[in-house]
């Protein structure tokens, strides 16, 4: 079985959004001093910068090469969210954007005929992306003496607002190519969390 | 120890976009220094994290120059002891 235009173009969408994510926290990483968050911060890029690897190994596998492309979708969040410029606000965005992640994979995994190939990297990558949610939702709740929490809540409505804007934009734009994933399946909103 | 001054915090900003101090003058333009949105994130957390100082989007959104930055995070250091 090989990828359709559409699936090539969803894989490689996965796989640019994985390399920003992993180049946006490897260069927190670098900024932040010694300590737990950029400990933890040091796991989460490898991850993703390994998720991509998934992604281009999955595609390779399916007999295609990922497609160049010019936007991840962080881009838009950037855009729609304005630039996080502490560390709660990067916290708040990623929490947020890692839910999304999450809720995006599990509705492809929830595809009929998936192919296993596909299957299995999604499996591979949620694991990782379980404990993401879970490293930065401790962080950000021990961030809420320093922010307060009221202001960690407030941010967190900010970004989740934006992250049903731009999901809402990016199935509007790529309707055509991402019709196959809209539908019935897990929920298609970023879940509120408590932090 | 002696508290930073203004200049300091520009000199750090220097240091942290990796260019020389005299490009970093108090009426540089921060968008002219900052070639992607990633590296301005990156310097505002690190120089938060230098002077264990915070600062938000809200503070941000009118700086220009920087030597507005430098105000900025000066103006978030605490008061030295009498």
């Amino acid at each position: 079985m090989s990828l359709s235009d559409d699936e090539l173009f969803v894989l490689s969408y996965y796989r640019s959004s994985e390399i920003n994510g992993s180049l946006f926290f490897g260069r927190l990483a670098r900024a932040l001093r010694p300590g737990p968050v950029q400990h933890d911060l040091t796991r989460h890029f490898a991850d993703e910068a390994q998720h991509a690897w998934y992604w281009t190994r999955c595609i390779d596998a399916l007999g295609a090469r990922p497609l160049k492309l010019a936007q991840a979708y962080q881009d838009r969040y950037l855009e729609a969210a304005g630039l996080p410029l502490n560390l709660m606000e990067v916290l708040a965005i990623t929490l947020v954007f890692e839910r999304r992640v999450i809720n995006q994979y599990a509705k492809h995994l929830a595809l009929p005929g998936l192919h296993p190939e596909i299957a299995t990297t999604i499996d591979r990558i949620m694991e990782d992306e379980r404990w993401h949610v879970q490293w930065v939702r401790d962080a950000l709740a021990g961030l809420e003496g320093r922010f307060g929490k009221d202001h960690v809540d407030a941010t967190l409505r900010r970004y989740r607002e934006a992250d049903r804007e731009v999901y809402a934009d990016t199935l509007a734009e790529y309707e055509q190519r991402l019709g196959f994933l809209v539908g019935p399946g897990p929920d298609t909103e970023a879940t509120p969390e408590t932090p | 120890m002696t508290p930073p001054t203004i200049d300091d915090v520009r000199r750090r900003i220097a240091a942290i976009l990796d260019i020389p101090e005299q490009r970093a003058g108090p009426e540089a333009d921060l968008g002219d220094l900052v070639a992607d949105s990633f590296r301005l994130v990156e310097m505002a957390i690190q120089l938060q994290d230098d002077y264990e100082v915070l600062f938000g989007q809200q503070d941000v959104a009118r700086l220009r120059t920087v030597g507005d930055l430098a105000t900025l995070v000066h103006s978030r250091l605490d008061p030295p002891p009498p």
